[in-house]
């Protein structure tokens, strides 16, 4: 199949990202500013963790993922590798700022995208049981009522009825709005209408960002972050990870597959939220978070379907030591989840626990039983900050 | 709201000025499924309404031919031959050969000029169930799908749009199968004796065709469900510019919408929720026949139909009866959109709704000009914003790079500040450059505009600018009910 040339490709530089500030301290609201701030990179699609951190140590590796495997990958131990894409994040593993969580997943077994991404974004016991979500949740708990930059509302952040969004608009000759009238409007409307354009009638609609790529958007989150009363937490949604084909280039070069171009943007990002939150990158940490990971195989159009475990990439001034966290299932046929996936040995809930917990100081019994409602939740805390 | 715009706002796009409204809204509304309009539209601001030019209209041969040459510019413009790197050039390409911007144009003319509101509304319902998202190589075709496999179909039975949305090429390029080949094919046995060639099965469009599409996990399938709906579906597509030459060689045909490729096809009998399918490229109309009646499908896409045309939180007595007219017609669109219609007079439940019905609503009632004419589409205009940016600025398009799962129709899906500011906004735009022929005053006494949206607009002001924003802005005309 490699005689045709596939375009599938050009599309990349298109898409963009799409940003969520939320947790902004309301003066004489918040007692007690909390000791750090969280963001979310949601990697929509299902993020194949054995590309982004292939684990070169399993000889399995090879023989099921050759056409795969990144060639050039950069060695962060004598088993985990990490792709060449990700040059930034190596940078802060270097400096001990960043770490890895492999063979991890929410416990989401059924591969369906939409179902996975509601619990990943919902943090409930089952797909769609939950209207709000788990940072949502954090952050009310935390006292801490936000806004997301979007234009809609992620679910992730839902649970906080002050959350409130906006997104630079370009609407040619638009007036500029009359709080007056919109207060007249909010009026006539019933209850959570009425409420949105009660805000939209108090907010300063100066714009202060005009760019909407993703780096962009990273370094202004950060910046805002680093504000005396900015916003405690941000959520990055980058999507297209779902490489069903083409995850990997024909041109032989690790950086042109589709699958590589969505981890440059993740690279980006970080190293983006590092520029933008100057000293404030020592209170904070990123995590990425994905709905599955893909097939250990190769599926017969160079790419990957949809499977169980991934990894989860982790940067931030709270990291003082770098690590790989794994406990690593292997990937031989027997040791695959239903003999197609990579296992995951580590709740992922648990490695969100640990990162509400050192950034709005909640404890970890109260963020098991409150946020994800699993009050039996492991603690991870000292495999990632101690 | 009278009973007559009540209805239009709910499952149509509102009546022009100029429409005389039906006495019988329920006769008329069921009437609409057939009414006969071609794409109507504008060739330049100040021009009367007008079928859309047969030009803009390519067939998929001519689509297909179109994106050969857009290609093949875009690889001279990469190598620098010719001149295609040239601004002008470039310029020229786009609008001599891609049909997306056409697309867009054609799809929001007919929402605001079309005599055939109601099934505009399903149409959009159908594209939105079968999303195909924007991957930038079926660009050309997304627009096409809408038009020939969903609303030519749409006085057929569900089975037969559903088999054409499914071997639509913008359909089978989006959810990667045009590539899939079944483990045991000629291709695949073929490949393996050779060290870097790689073939074999892509669940993608499987997964999705029995997830979203028909019976949804309710239906209980298994992970072999889904390898063996691919297995059916393997062979099926093409790339959009592959030669004809080619594609004549493999699938016998220089149809793109009948591509299937048999060296690709997986042979034997494949088994899906315990029905068996026989081989060949007959199996996949098996087993769309089978997914299209199965229970499941009838209940899921009955409550579908519900939360998008009926209530954010339907009752079950209006489920049911969309769900006994699909069975009892045996899938026949006619009576399930005619009891979806049926269902959504009789709830007085409000229906928010989406930004892009809105905007169409608005701009029939009001009779503002603010989508360029085809003449003026590629020309800047200072004044009215290009459709695609439109859209863009709206939050929803059919356009965009999306997930298959489409746009939800919960009002709580839309709520936030910053949707809500796009609607004032885009209403003083369309109050400033649209200039609408019709005035609040007009508007609210041709509909019978309650009491709360009167009430909002002799408030906002006296100028007829704040009245228009605030009426259009207001819950009545959002669809959804006042304090």
């Amino acid at each position: 199949m490699s005689k045709y040339k596939i375009s599938r490709r050009d599309f990349l530089k298109y898409s963009g990202a799409s940003l969520f500030l939320a947790g902004i301290p309301l003066p004489g609201f918040t007692k007690d500013k909390p000791p750090g701030n969280i963001s979310v990179i949601l990697l929509e699609g299902g993020m194949d963790g054995l590309t982004a951190v292939p684990p070169f140590g399993d000889p399995n590796l090879t023989t099921m993922r050759k056409t795969i495997t990144p060639k050039d990958f950069l060695k962060l131990n004598s088993f985990f590798g990490l792709h060449p894409s990700l040059p930034n994040f190596s940078r802060l593993m270097a400096k001990n700022n960043a770490s890895v969580v492999h063979a991890t997943s929410f416990p989401y077994i059924r591969r369906s995208h939409f179902e996975g991404q509601n619990l990943m974004e919902g943090g409930g016991l089952s797909p769609f049981a939950e209207k709000t979500g788990w940072l949502g949740r954090a952050l009310e708990i935390a006292n801490l009522p936000g806004k997301a930059l979007s234009l809609e509302m992620p679910l992730i952040l839902r649970g906080y009825n002050k959350n409130d969004n906006f997104y630079p608009a370009s609407i040619n000759k638009s007036s500029v709005l009359n709080s007056t009238l919109i207060s007249k409007i909010a009026m006539a409307h019933n209850k959570d209408e009425a409420e949105i354009f009660t805000k939209l009638s108090k907010k300063n609609s100066q714009r202060t960002i005009t760019a909407r790529d993703p780096i962009s958007l990273a370094k202004y989150a950060g910046k805002e972050m680093s504000k005396e009363n900015g916003p405690i937490s941000s959520v990055i949604r980058i999507g297209q990870f779902d490489t069903h084909a083409n995850q990997v280039s024909d041109d032989g070069y690790d950086k042109n597959g589709d699958h590589a171009k969505r981890l440059e943007i993740v690279d980006d990002v970080i190293s983006g939220y590092r520029e933008g939150l100057g000293d404030a990158w020592n209170r904070s940490i990123i995590l990425t978070l994905t709905e599955f990971g893909r097939t250990v195989a190769v599926n017969g159009t160079r790419g990957t379907e949809h499977g169980y475990g991934s990894a989860g990439l982790l940067a931030g001034g709270t990291i003082s030591n770098s690590r790989v966290i794994a406990d690593w299932p292997g990937l031989s046929k027997n040791e695959q989840f239903e003999k197609r996936d990579l296992m995951a040995t580590i709740d992922y809930r648990s490695v969100c626990a640990a990162c509400i917990e050192r950034s709005l100081g909640i404890d970890h019994d109260r963020i098991a039983s409150e946020v994800f409602f699993t009050p039996k939740l492991p603690r991870v805390y000292d495999y990632i900050f101690s | 709201m009278n009973e007559q715009f009540r209805v239009a706002q709910k499952i149509g796009l509102m009546f022009r000025p100029e429409i005389k409204l039906p006495k019988d809204i329920k006769d008329w509304a069921i009437s609409q499924l057939h009414s006969d309009s071609t794409a109507l539209g504008i060739s330049t601001k100040n021009e009367k309404v007008k079928p859309w030019p047969e030009s803009m209209q390519p067939d998929l041969e001519k689509r297909a031919r179109l994106w050969r040459l857009y290609r093949e510019n875009r690889k001279k413009e990469r190598e620098r031959i010719d001149g295609q790197e040239l601004a002008s050039a470039k310029q020229a390409n786009r609008q001599n050969n891609l049909m997306r911007e056409k697309d867009e144009m054609k799809f929001a003319h007919r929402n605001v000029y079309g005599n055939d509101q109601i099934r505009m509304r399903f149409m959009s319902f159908w594209a939105n169930h079968f999303t195909i998202g924007n991957t930038f190589d079926n660009e050309s075709l997304i627009g096409h799908a809408m038009e020939e496999a969903i609303l030519a179909n749409l006085n057929g039975s569900f089975s037969e749009m559903l088999y054409k949305v499914t071997t639509h090429p913008g359909m089978l390029i989006y959810l990667d199968n045009i590539w899939s080949a079944g483990e045991e094919s000629r291709q695949t046995i073929d490949c393996r004796k050779n060290v870097d060639c790689q073939s074999g099965l892509n669940d993608n469009l499987g997964r999705e065709l029995l997830e979203l599409h028909t019976v949804s996990p309710n239906a209980g399938y298994s992970e072999t469900d889904i390898r063996q709906t691919a297995k059916v579906l393997a062979g099926w597509g093409a790339y959009f510019d592959m030669p004809l030459s080619e594609m004549k060689e493999m699938a016998g045909t220089t149809n793109h919408w009948d591509v299937y490729k048999q060296r690709y096809a997986e042979p034997g009998n494949k088994k899906v929720l315990g029905k068996v399918i026989g081989v060949g490229k007959g199996g996949l109309r098996q087993l769309i026949d089978h997914l299209a009646s199965h229970e499941n499908t009838v209940l899921h896409l009955s409550t579908k139909l519900c939360h998008h045309f009926v209530s954010d939180n339907p009752q079950k007595k209006d489920i049911d009866y969309v769900a006994n007219s699909w069975r009892q017609s045996n899938g026949d669109l006619d009576q399930i959109h005619s009891a979806v219609i049926d269902r959504a007079i009789n709830s007085k439940d409000e229906k928010f709704q989406w930004p892009m019905t809105w905007l169409f609503q608005i701009l029939r009632l009001s009779n503002a000009t603010y989508i360029k004419g085809w003449e003026d589409l590629y020309n800047y205009d200072n004044q009215l914003m290009d459709v695609e940016k439109i859209f863009e600025e709206l939050g929803q398009s059919f356009w965009s790079t999306r997930q298959p799962d489409g746009y939800s129709s919960k009002k709580e899906e839309w709520l936030s500040g910053e949707m809500f500011e796009r609607r004032l906004r885009f209403a003083s735009a369309i109050y400033n450059v649209g200039l609408p022929k019709t005035s609040p005053e007009q508007i609210m006494e041709r509909i019978g505009a309650n009491i709360t949206t009167r009430n909002l607009v002799e408030s906002a002001g006296k100028t007829r600018r704040v009245r228009f924003i605030a009426l259009m802005c207001s819950p009545e005309l959002m669809g959804l009910n006042s304090v």
